[in-house]
């Protein structure tokens, strides 16, 4: 006789069943076992001898359990192909443990795995299991939150985030002494709208004023909405999948009730992700706006001529690092580079590079996750030796996330380098003309 | 013409046909039950359709197995693709085997056929257990490994030995062993993570779509 379940294992087992996609199914099912992913995960790497952070191993905690439900054998033999149910709490803690603890969902087993099973997609759907049952983590149980109630992950409220604009604004305009430098908010049919990460607006508006710089002097058409501009997805970590559609609905809505002609987003991997291909999805709508990364939009801008750079003014060796969600999920990986050759002198390459990246560590939610710094820490080691290796004094990366990941490596490991986004040192070079641009046709 | 009795006349012929019918039954229903579940689809229209696309993207997937250069293990580790190569070409090749000794004995005919396959099979079963070998004494291998994962080695070894053995076509008790085994293979590995093979196209058609019509397949540089 099977034993007695916990109500919110109970509740985890059904919805699971409401949760599966074929994709997943498959994923569930292809695993050979073969154990080729092992060293391609950087936690294994980091932890070696711990079987437990292969994701062979991680993918099987989840995987049990489908075997346990929905597979033949593993409903009639369980103990035979490794199936077991849970019972308890305490297992959902386990569970919690592995699935928030030890992945960051980078995806780098899923390119490396001859089968083509994809953990990261069932262990995001794991997570929105347990957040379904309130197992969350604290760290993002609180953003979660702050994102349902107030549409942005820092709680910002509209006067804060208002008023910071506006004094940017004022900044930049006594900086250029420029009157008509505009950081505009609610421009009817602008040709952008610029969607930013809340850490932007308050942590560190200098990539924001940046981003305005560059706007300006491009002599674009643009503004940036008062609601709906946080482009990052709390809900694309926890695998809540409500929150996860209701956030860049919020951006959508945004974009048709301005009339804006392209949403371009500040440097954010899993915001990029989200926006530009998850959150329709999610969200079940089509949306007809075109949505680009601001890299894009600088390399546009640079290569039509609409602003002049001096590539010497960034004259350090710098290396990039790909952002796990743009290299892996997006494939914006040839823009960003043909970005740096024409803003800098030396620039490197990491190894190994693009969609082959080592994770930066600090993604899937894990820098709101501090009980597992210490696990998270560790499993950058091998990060750590890939920026060394490069000689490189900055480190360019295109996503905040990584931004904050690779601080953590660079401090934690005590390397001579400094982290950067393209949009900085797009703004170091820029050469900034003589008269005021002019705004191009609306 | 090579002489059977009657068991092994059934268990060429019959045994076989119903082993067969019995997976391929269970294989329908295993496909039917996975397309039950609803597919997720990109809304957006893809990221470079000039470069690439879902198509693509699968086609490109879907013939990784081809392209071990694709995958950073297997440039790392070309013994151990060779020996993946080896082992899947003997099962394939055995298989194969199992329908032209009854139904086509002339392509086994010659003597330069049978030793290729002979060599081949005792080939894959060194590689069947080298692999049992690491499966056992890998710390990583073993915590991933269940009952059926050793089994189903165990069951291939012996089968690609009788596989040798029965490859001249002469010879009843290799016959004998080997038709049963492969009929026992053919029920047993619906129920097995050996139908890995019945997934491994639906799982890498998903992905490479996905990443196909996102810009991400094929792969660019390293």
């Amino acid at each position: 006789m099977a034993s007695p379940r916990s109500y919110k294992a109970q509740k985890l087992i059904e919805r699971m069943q409401q949760k599966l996609t074929r994709q997943m199914v498959v994923s569930l099912s292809a695993c050979a076992h073969c154990g080729i992913c092992n060293e391609q995960c950087h936690y294994v790497i980091s932890h070696p001898g711990d079987p437990t952070y292969t994701p062979a191993y991680k993918a099987d905690c989840i995987r049990k359990l489908f075997k346990a439900h929905l597979d033949w054998t593993g409903r009639a033999v369980p103990w035979w192909v490794g199936a077991r149910s849970v019972y308890t709490d305490a297992e959902l803690e386990q569970l919690k443990d592995v699935v928030f603890g030890k992945c960051t969902n980078c995806r780098r087993c899923s390119l490396n795995c001859p089968m083509g099973v994809d953990l990261a997609t069932f262990n995001r759907m794991a997570r929105g299991l347990l957040a379904y049952v309130g197992m969350l983590p604290e760290g993002l149980a609180h953003v979660s939150k702050d994102q349902w109630e107030t549409g942005n992950q820092m709680a910002v409220s509209p006067e804060d985030y208002l008023e910071t604009l506006e004094w940017l604004e004022e900044d930049l305009q006594s900086t250029y002494n420029d009157p008509s430098f505009r950081i505009p908010v609610d421009k009817p049919g602008a040709d952008v709208m610029y969607t930013i990460n809340p850490r932007e607006v308050k942590f560190d508006p200098r990539s924001l004023s940046q981003a305005a710089t560059i706007f300006h002097f491009a002599g674009e058409n643009w503004t940036m909405p008062s609601e709906g501009w946080d482009m990052t997805n709390f809900g694309f970590f926890t695998g809540d999948d409500d929150l996860a559609a209701a956030l860049p609905s919020r951006v959508y809505d945004a974009a048709e009730r301005l009339g804006a002609k392209k949403i371009v987003m500040t440097e954010c991997g899993h915001g990029y992700r989200s926006l530009k291909w998850e959150g329709p999805n999610w969200a079940k709508r089509t949306v007809h706006t075109p949505m680009e990364s601001i890299v894009v939009t600088m390399l546009n801008y640079v290569r039509s001529g609409r602003i002049r750079v001096d590539k010497t003014r960034n004259n350090l060796p710098i290396t990039y690092h790909d952002s796990c969600n743009l290299a892996r999920s997006c494939g914006l990986l040839e823009e960003p580079r043909e970005l740096l050759r024409l803003i800098c002198t030396d620039f490197r390459e990491m190894y190994p590079n693009r969609a082959e990246n080592y994770c930066c560590t600090g993604g899937g939610g894990a820098l709101m996750m501090p009980e597992y710094s210490s696990r998270r820490l560790q499993s950058a080691k091998v990060k750590a030796e890939q920026l060394q290796a490069t000689g490189a004094k900055i480190v360019a990366t295109s996503c905040h996330n990584c931004v904050e990941g690779l601080l953590d490596v660079i401090s934690h490991y005590q390397l001579d380098m400094e982290v950067v986004q393209l949009v900085n040192l797009t703004a170091n070079a820029l050469i900034v003309p003589e008269s005021p641009p002019r705004i191009s046709a609306q | 013409m090579v002489s059977t009795s009657p068991l092994l006349h059934f268990a060429e012929n019959d045994l076989q046909l119903i082993a067969l019918s019995f997976m391929s039954i269970l294989y329908a229903l295993k496909i039917r039950w996975v397309l039950r579940f609803p597919a997720s689809t990109d809304r957006q229209p893809p990221a470079n359709p000039s470069l690439t696309d879902g198509a693509r993207g699968a086609r490109y997937s879907l013939l990784a197995v081809a392209m071990p250069w694709t995958i950073g293990s297997n440039r790392r580790h070309p013994l151990l693709y060779a020996q993946f190569v080896i082992f899947h070409l003997a099962v394939a090749l055995s298989i194969a085997m199992s329908f032209a000794i009854p139904y086509a004995p002339r392509w086994i005919a010659g003597s330069m056929v049978v030793v290729a396959l002979q060599v081949l099979f005792v080939a894959a079963a060194a590689v069947g257990i080298v692999r049992l070998i690491r499966r056992t004494a890998d710390p990583y291998l073993r915590a991933i490994s269940s009952p059926d994962d050793y089994f189903a080695l165990i069951m291939l070894i012996f089968w690609f030995l009788f596989a040798a053995l029965a490859a001249p076509n002469h010879g009843e008790t290799c016959r004998l062993i080997y038709f049963l085994l492969t009929a026992f293979f053919l029920v047993y590995v619906p129920f097995s993570k050996i139908s890995h093979y019945l997934y491994y196209p639906l799982a890498r058609w998903y992905l490479g779509r996905t990443l196909g019509h996102r810009g991400v397949y094929p792969l660019k540089g390293a």
